[in-house]
């Protein structure tokens, strides 16, 4: 089982403007099977974090490890999301969810298996032969979770994948990842800015603050396994909700006067 | 007006002003790949272009006959129709359209895979490409054609000559889009490859290329038109045979009437092009109707 473990990880850019300190002293860990969100004011080092936990960007301190194997370079095993669109334009939905699959080295008859399953896990069914420009931005992030998951990876990175959508679908989309979640062994780390979001999907949610990117509360979500929508509106959905609001606020403001500072 | 420098800092296809006697950019600025997003412009275009080419055969044909200007100055549109027709059936033209085409399909073989590496090398060692790529795209305001006695002592006077510099001209097109198109590929395209581990095989074909393919695409059009322009323009300056050369050879011993027939073949062999590029063009990039 994958858990994620994070050994005072600390992550520097050089800029011509000096040394930015974009991760600083995290030490945390996402139990194996657990779904913990990451909140935090923008550029406060969040996609940072996970792209070091991806294998994609090189710590500069400290050590990750997933399921125990310390992370040093990309990993089949560990799945990304990314924020931006990253469906290819040129090829199907079902092209699209193969590539991943393709260059495993799946064999022509388990890609085409295993791209069906996931896109009918994600609700595309019926739209395998479109092209990305015949979805809206919903679809074509689930087309690039359905990527993802057709992998079938221990660990799943999100990187605020719903960001750009609207409020509606971003809800029913939260809504069908937590739903995958919980059917499958994953262990999930979700990055977001919409503390609703953060709350209702996950288990335990981690507050950063902005520079350096500390993790500066962890709060377990105590809410019932199934969760519709109707929850925000409880009392303990807005007690957290306030608690990661007040983290969150003094470290927004701290952010927007260092960066009007800076500026 | 643009420069070819200022064309390449934006997110267009590079696109080429005038740089050759013969040779006009007309066709450069129909080279965005933003022209396929509005569907029924093709079809729009080939309607405007059929009237257009019908109205000017007709004022060609009525401006002789009612004395406007005399045959000797541009001969009706159904004699100069009638002499082409007559030159399909002899030898000599197909001796001078064989040469010409074997000069231009080398020009754009060589052309495509040179402006290809190139491209690929200008993305792959972004220093090199820092260094050379301004000479790439200063090389579009020197006329070609002054090169042509250095390729004579170096090759001699014949095809080759032709074709080496003819294959320069369709390499800088195919080489600037290139780059612009893969140093133009959207990051998130590149974390992917990195995040499922591809190999810098499966990055080339299954990311690089088709990412860039609009641009690349646009860039090999650019690079067979100017195949095309340099090998005729070469052929008519200094050369002993082909269709370039015998227009100029028909200019210059005054059959006027032969030189218009020669003139409308290439006319059309280039229309017919032209048409094809686009539907091969279209056919490469279907389905992604961004
Ligand atoms: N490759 C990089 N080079 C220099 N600075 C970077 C780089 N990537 C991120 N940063 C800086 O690190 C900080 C955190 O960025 P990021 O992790 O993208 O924030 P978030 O995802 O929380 O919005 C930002 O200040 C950003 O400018
Ligand atoms: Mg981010």
């Amino acid at each position: 089982m994958s858990e994620i473990n994070l050994e005072n990880v600390e992550v520097a850019f050089d800029t011509p403007a000096g040394t930015v300190v974009a991760v600083s002293g995290v030490t945390q860990r996402v139990p194996a099977q657990g779904f913990v969100s990451l909140v935090g004011p923008s550029g406060c080092g969040k996609s940072t974090l996970l792209s070091v936990i991806a294998g994609l960007t090189k710590a500069t301190g400290g050590q990750v490890q997933v399921g125990g194997k310390v992370v040093n370079g990309p990993d089949r095993g560990i799945g990304v999301v990314f924020q931006e669109d990253s469906t290819l334009p040129w090829r199907t939905v079902l092209d699209n969810v193969r590539f991943a699959l393709q260059v495993a080295g799946v064999d022509k008859e388990g890609q085409l298996e295993r791209a069906r399953w996931a896109i009918e896990l994600v609700g595309l069914k019926g739209f395998a032969d479109a092209y990305p420009s015949m979805l809206s931005g919903g679809m074509r992030q689930r087309v690039a979770l359905a990527r993802t998951l057709a992998l079938e990876p221990g660990v799943v990175l999100m990187d605020e994948p719903f960001a750009a959508l609207d409020q509606q679908t971003r809800i029913f989309l939260g809504a069908e990842v937590r739903s995958i979640w919980q059917r499958s062994a994953q262990t999930v780390l979700f990055v977001t800015h919409d503390i609703s979001e953060a709350i209702l999907l996950s288990e335990q949610v981690w507050v950063m603050s902005y520079r350096p990117g500390q993790i500066i509360d962890v709060i377990d979500v105590d809410l019932p396994a199934e969760r519709d929508p109707s929850i925000v509106s409880s009392h303990a959905f807005n007690e957290l909700h306030n608690r990661i609001w007040t983290s969150l606020q003094e470290e927004s403001m701290r952010g927007f006067r260092q960066q009007e500072g800076a500026a | 007006m643009r420069t070819a420098a200022m064309a390449h800092q934006s997110k267009e296809p590079v696109t080429v002003p005038e740089t050759t006697p013969t040779g006009t950019a007309a066709a450069a600025p129909a080279m965005s790949p933003r022209r396929r997003r509005r569907l029924g412009d093709a079809t729009f275009s080939g309607i405007a272009t059929t009237i257009l080419v019908a109205l000017l055969a007709v004022l060609c044909e009525i401006g002789p006959r009612a004395g406007w200007w005399g045959e000797e100055v541009l001969p009706s549109t159904s004699s100069i129709v009638a002499s082409a027709a007559d030159l399909l059936g002899q030898p000599q033209f197909w001796g001078d359209a064989a040469r010409t085409s074997l000069e231009i399909g080398l020009s754009i073989v060589f052309g495509s895979v040179l402006g290809l590496l190139l491209g690929l090398v200008f993305w792959k060692l972004p220093t090199v490409g820092r260094i050379f790529e301004p000479y790439l795209v200063s090389f579009y305001a020197v006329p070609m054609v002054l090169f042509y006695p250095l390729a004579i002592v170096v090759v001699g006077i014949n095809a080759s000559s032709v074709v080496i510099l003819a294959t320069i001209m369709a390499t800088i097109p195919v080489a600037l889009n290139t780059t612009v198109g893969l140093n133009g590929i959207r990051p998130v395209y590149l974390k992917l490859a990195r995040s499922l581990q591809c190999s810098p095989r499966q990055l080339l074909t299954s990311i690089a290329l088709p990412a860039a393919a609009p641009f690349i695409v646009a860039g090999l059009r650019l690079g067979v038109v100017y195949a095309l322009i340099g090998s005729i323009a070469m052929e008519f300056v200094t050369a002993q045979a082909g269709l370039g050369y015998r227009i100029r050879y028909l200019y210059e011993i005054f059959d006027n009437q032969t030189m218009f027939a020669y003139i409308f073949v290439v006319l059309v062999v280039s229309m017919i092009l032209t048409a094809l590029l686009v539907a091969v063009e279209k056919l490469l990039v279907k389905g992604r109707t961004q």
